[in-house]
């Protein structure tokens, strides 16, 4: 199993870089729609597995959320919510892309060097699985930093989100059912109201660049 | 589970305090029955406990649990107990809540109708309980948790007239001050359960006098600043004399009377009590800043012309008579001299009980003045002494007994001090025998001036002619209201002709928190009825000087009436210098009044004057001139003015180079912060 | 009992003698017959008799004012031992010690503060604000003074106190005592409103004090008012000569023994009030914000003699 595993881990990690390289929005939430992709597919062996060992179901659900979520309905709404605020083109980021993608392999380093440090997990076969999945909640941050539009943010909020679940399902075989659905539970709330909050800032400002908050500071 | 029972008594009187809590609430729509069935569990439930401490503190004492709740995370314990330390302060509460329960039936009146009056009623049942639990806090986590449940009610009383912005800011005040103070509270208690892994306060095993100087030191200094902020020990006193104006009037006597009362109680409780003294600066810090709250509070006092913002500063004079008792004690403790410790802790556990009393008293004699007249400035009253006979009559009585005069209670207890003065000094040199006596001179020096502050509180509210209309127009307040000034006016008078009644209580704490036996020492049986004091060759009897001086009142009585036959007296107006008849006007006013201590002492006050006149040419045709006299607090001016705005300063820097509104910005404090974190968890 | 007795009566009347004294003294310096030395008893037997008025303003603490002045003041005479030797001491009235000496004046003097403010006049106001602004100066020197002397003798009873001077050779030799006595002095003068102070022989209202506050009192009350000034004018004389000129000799007890201390008393008090009076003819009033200036004398020097007890006196 670890072996597949290692291959989706690595193939999440390469889609965050995709997500940090491409120019236009509807791009990076394609991208987004591929990592969750990979990760239900994460989810989906491993509950074949456990359903084979154990008989356990659990798992399996989790990865029908994901898809109904992740894959279909986060994408879906950002993507209307895209349509219905943005009408001009502009340069959505603060650095040139290729020192965005080598800054982003700098973390996948340091990252590295921290987790091989501490060595305290259990099994030693997942270390990679981690390395890339903690990789991946740093870039997504990075992520968010780097993109002008709030569409951007929602969108590394998701990838964070992906990548703390991705870390704990491939560190830990994932945490209790209960604890996972209160935890999709807490993301529909927070991402229809960012929806919502994209629309307030539209109106605002005219426009979805999320620099143009400073005008609120008083 | 009689009544017989102590136990049983506290535990009903805690019950009733939380009925009456729950009662006006429930009540909230009819605000006369929720004022007073609440006011009435609180007399009930003080009543029960007054009977109930004391009869602890005859009975030898002890230590009893109330309540005790446990729970498997370490330290989240709530332990309520009492030994006798507490259950003297508990006295004095009760005794104080009787009082001011009996007194706020008729007060809140005013408030029918326009305010929310089941509100105030469940503040106030709250507020009194969080004081008691205070003082029942059996751990370090219970009393953290009374601590700040007691500065948050207390609080919302501060701003229960919200609509002028002056209380919201005083209760702003009050609020930051008293939570830098429970900081260095809490720093000091963390360290002690950090050291010791012990929590129980009351009865410990003993394990906190094991703590290492260098921490006892390092606590004790956070004790005194955060237990010297909620006390108002100068400089920390700003917050009082904003708060207790802003304050409704029972509230205020409820706090200058007890709340900054708990402040004395955590002093003795963690430094005697748990560290026991061993170091001699101790006592000089607590004496030193004793001294300077005894001067400069009733010198500040002096200056104010709001009845209630005075009072305050006189309560920071008593915080410093009774921190000078403390500081002998802790001296004599230090130099192992029993003796001498035991007059003055028991000298200022008596003053914490007699300034409850008077001040208490004097704080609804205010409120009862605010109630007929509805102003708090004593330059638009006068005359009050015709409208409100009897008020005048408690109001003279807790003046004297507030200035220490002969034969109230205030008297004797500051005698104690400097009995214990003296006797420190006449054991022999210490080495610090100039700040001792200094300490006397301070005493002498703020009764007197104590004196003349409340000659002018009095002489203009009460004498004189009326000076505005709302004060001619004044009427005697309730009856309740009355009673309530009358219990605390007559345990005034009580107290001080029999001193020894409230000395038998004070030994058992003085015997528990310091082995030091008190009775002995101060018993004098030739002089019958609990009335006289002996202590070496001094000795003193204020119902036996009473009793003299009565004699001689009505000898002389007798004598002019026998020398000079019947008395003929004729009414006239006041001499007028043969000019036209005099009017309120020309009064002395209270700013003339203390003009020369203010002329005296200008390098304290920095008084000021300023005339401005307006009018078109201001110079030769004035239509209106204004004149402005007044004086600087150096404390606010040179302290906390420079800290304000070296902390605006800093804010502003803030705004423009951290928090500069960019959500990229943010996130990467986020990154960073992730990052760093990582890091040292990698490293180290 | 029959000591105390005697004890108020000599009090209460030699005290108006004091007065006529230093009056016939300042007289006699200015080259003028003066008024006799009895005229204060002459007034106050005439005041007695007359006719009251009292102002309309005032209320029940006008009235009440000069009896309790007079007789917080008269108690606090009796707490004064004026015979301290043939047995005196051990006869007088113990109700309390230095401290409830000087509050028991306190209590006279807070009730002669609100008289002045009760009749809404400005003078009475300007008296009582005066008179608190000294008094509280005062105070501090006149406790550090006390209690050293207190120190010195083991007790703050003034009987103690006393009876430690007696066995003195000669108290006034000795370095404190000589410096307390001189802090006494200043007290004495600016409490009872003497000369560096107040002027009592003027009605002006830029100097009087004492006089101002009871301005509007006449008749028997007025009386009152002026008998209580003078005994306590007399009580802080009686602790001056008693502390620092004791008479050392021994004396029997009973009758005849005290009758010779009674009269080397009232000698001791005439000597005291002609130096009074000497020294009230040879200095000038102070301007009234300079008075702060002699009250920091008096609190240093109260210091120093401190100082010099625990460094000499022990």
């Amino acid at each position: 199993m670890t072996t597949y595993m290692d291959i989706i881990s690595i193939f999440i990690l390469i889609t965050s870089f995709a997500l940090v390289a491409s120019k236009k929005i509807t791009s990076y939430i394609k991208a987004f729609r591929i990592q969750s992709a990979l990760l239900a597919m994460a989810l989906a062996v491993m509950g074949y597995f456990h359903f084979v060992e154990s008989g356990r179901i659990d798992t399996l659900v989790l990865c029908a959320l994901i898809i109904a979520l992740k894959v279909v309905y986060f994408p879906k709404l950002l993507n209307k919510t895209y349509d219905r605020v943005e009408h001009k083109v502009e340069k959505d980021f603060f650095m040139n892309i290729p020192m965005l993608i080598l800054l982003c392999s700098g973390i996948v380093i340091f990252v590295y060097f921290i987790i091989s440090g501490i060595g305290s997990f259990g099994n030693e076969d997942v270390t990679m699985q981690v390395v890339n999945m903690v990789s991946v909640v740093l870039i997504g941050v990075f992520f968010m930093i780097t993109r002008k539009k709030a569409i951007g943010q929602i969108v590394g909020f998701l990838v964070v989100e992906n990548g703390i679940f991705g870390a704990v399902m491939f560190g830990a075989e994932g945490m209790p059912l209960i604890v996972d659905i209160g935890i999709f539970i807490d993301l529909i709330t927070g991402i229809l109201i960012m929806g919502l909050m994209v629309f307030k800032i539209n109106d605002l400002f005219d426009s979805i660049n999320t620099n143009k908050l400073r005008r609120l500071k008083g | 589970m009689s009544l017989s029972d102590n136990e049983f008594i506290f535990t009903l009187s805690i019950l009733l305090l939380l009925a009456g809590a729950i009662a006006a609430i429930v009540f909230s729509r009819k605000h006369k029955a929720a004022n007073i069935i609440s006011n009435c569990f609180c007399i009930g439930a003080s009543a029960l406990g007054a009977v109930s401490v004391i009869r602890h503190l005859l009975d030898g004492g002890g230590i009893k649990q109330v309540f005790t709740f446990t729970s498997n995370i370490p330290l989240i314990e709530i332990s309520l107990r009492y030994d006798n330390l507490s259950s003297y302060f508990l006295l004095i509460l009760f005794v104080l809540t009787f009082a001011v329960s009996i007194y706020s039936i008729g007060y809140i009146s005013h408030y029918y109708g326009k305010r929310a009056v089941g509100v105030f009623n469940f503040l106030y049942c709250s507020f009194i309980l969080s004081m008691m639990m205070v003082m029942l806090a059996g751990n370090l986590i219970t009393f953290f948790i009374a601590w700040e449940l007691m500065s948050v009610t207390s609080y919302f009383l501060v701003v229960f007239e919200h609509e002028k912005s002056e209380n919201v800011k005083a209760g702003t005040v009050y609020i930051i001050m008293t939570h830098l103070g429970a900081a260095f509270i809490m720093a000091a208690l963390m360290i002690m359960y950090a050291l010791t892994g012990e929590s129980m306060i009351i009865g410990s095993n003993g394990l906190f006098a094991d703590i290492p100087e260098a921490f006892k030191n390092l606590c004790f200094i956070f004790f005194i600043l955060g237990f010297g902020t909620k006390a108002g020990i100068i400089p920390f006193h700003i917050w009082l004399p904003k708060a207790h104006p802003a304050a409704s009037s029972n509230i205020s006597a409820l706090m200058s009377g007890f709340m900054i009362k708990t402040a004395i109680y955590g002093i003795l409780r963690f430094t005697l009590g748990c560290f026991g003294v061993s170091e001699v600066w101790w006592g000089t810090t607590i004496l030193v800043l004793g001294i300077i709250a005894a001067v400069l509070g009733v010198a500040y006092a002096l200056m104010e012309h709001n009845i209630k913002r005075l009072l305050a500063y006189h309560s920071i004079e008593n915080i410093g008579i009774i921190f000078i008792g403390l500081g002998i004690g802790f001296l004599a403790l230090s130099k192992g001299n029993s003796f001498v410790a035991g007059i003055a802790i028991a000298a200022a556990l008596f003053h914490t009980m007699n300034h409850a009393l008077f001040k208490g008293g004097l704080f609804l004699g205010a409120g009862s003045i605010q109630y007929s007249t509805n102003t708090k400035d004593i330059e638009q009253l006068g005359g009050l002494i015709k409208k409100m006979p009897l008020t005048a009559i408690f109001m003279l009585c807790f003046s004297l007994a507030i200035s220490a005069i002969v034969p109230f209670n205030g008297f004797v207890s500051e005698w104690l001090t400097y009995q214990s003065i003296f006797a420190f000094l006449s054991e022999g040199s210490l080495g610090m025998d100039l700040i001792i006596i200094l300490s006397a001179a301070a005493l002498a020096f703020a009764g007197a001036l104590a004196a003349v502050c409340f000659v002018k509180l009095f002489g203009i509210s009460f004498l004189g002619l009326p000076r505005s209309e709302s004060a001619k127009a004044a009427k005697e307040v309730p009856v309740t209201m009355l009673s309530g000034m009358g219990i605390l006016a007559a345990l005034c008078l009580a107290f001080g002709l029999f001193p020894r009644l409230v000395l038998k209580v004070i030994a058992a704490v003085t015997s528990e928190i310091a082995g030091l036996s008190l009775l002995e020492n101060i018993s004098n049986s030739t002089i019958p009825i609990c009335s006289g004091i002996s202590i070496g060759n001094n000795r003193m009897s204020m119902a036996a000087l009473l009793v003299v001086i009565v004699v001689l009142v009505v000898a002389a009585i007798i004598g002019v009436r026998l020398t000079g036959g019947k008395g003929r007296s004729r009414g006239f107006g006041t001499w007028d210098c043969g000019f036209v008849e005099i009017n309120e006007r020309m009064q002395y006013t209270a700013t003339g009044f203390s003009k020369p201590i203010r002329i005296v002492f200008r390098l304290l006050y920095r008084p000021y004057r300023k005339l401005t006149v307006k009018g078109e040419i201001p110079e030769y045709f004035p239509d209106k001139m204004e004149y402005k006299v007044g004086t600087v607090s150096i404390f606010e001016k040179y302290i906390y003015d420079v800290i304000i705005r070296w902390l605006q300063r800093f804010s502003r820097r803030v705004k423009y180079t951290v928090q500069t509104g960019s959500i990229h910005m943010y996130l990467s404090y986020i990154l960073v912060t992730v990052i760093a974190l990582m890091l040292y968890g990698r490293l180290f | 009992m029959g000591y105390i007795i005697i004890q108020l009566v000599l009090m209460v009347g030699l005290a108006p003698l004091i007065n006529g004294i230093i009056k016939k003294v300042k007289a006699f310096s200015q080259k003028r017959k003066g008024a006799p030395i009895l005229q204060m008893y002459y007034d106050i037997g005439k005041l007695l008799k007359k006719e009251m008025v009292v102002s309309e303003t005032s209320s029940w603490i006008y009235k009440a004012a000069p009896y309790v002045v007079f007789g917080s003041t008269a108690a606090a005479a009796l707490l004064v031992p004026a015979v301290t030797n043939a047995g005196g001491l051990n006869a007088a009235f113990s109700g309390g010690d230095v401290l409830v000496l000087l509050y028991t004046l306190a209590l006279g003097r807070f009730f002669l503060m609100l008289a002045g403010l009760d009749t809404g006049s400005t003078f009475g106001g300007m008296g009582s604000s005066r008179e608190g602004m000294i008094s509280s100066l005062m105070e501090p020197s006149i406790l550090i003074g006390l209690f050293t002397l207190g120190l010195a003798s083991g007790s703050l009873s003034i009987k103690m106190i006393m009876s430690e001077s007696l066995s003195k050779v000669c108290p006034i030799a000795d370095p404190v005592y000589i410096i307390i006595f001189f802090v006494l002095v200043i007290v004495l003068l600016a409490e009872t409103c003497r000369i560096p102070v107040d002027d009592p022989a003027t009605h002006l209202e830029l100097t009087m004090v004492h006089e101002a506050m009871i301005l509007e009192y006449s008749g028997r009350q007025l009386a009152l008012m002026e008998l209580a000034a003078a005994v306590k004018q007399l009580i802080l004389m009686t602790l001056i000569v008693n502390i620092f000129f004791p008479i050392t000799a021994v004396l029997p007890a009973g009758v005849p023994g005290v009758a010779i201390m009674i009269i080397l008393y009232i000698v001791r008090i005439v000597l005291l009030a002609v130096v009074i009076g000497v020294v009230e003819v040879c200095i000038v009033k102070l301007r009234f914000f300079s008075i702060p200036n002699l009250a920091a004398l008096s609190f240093i020097l109260a210091i120093i003699g401190f100082v010099n007890y625990f460094v000499i006196g022990r």
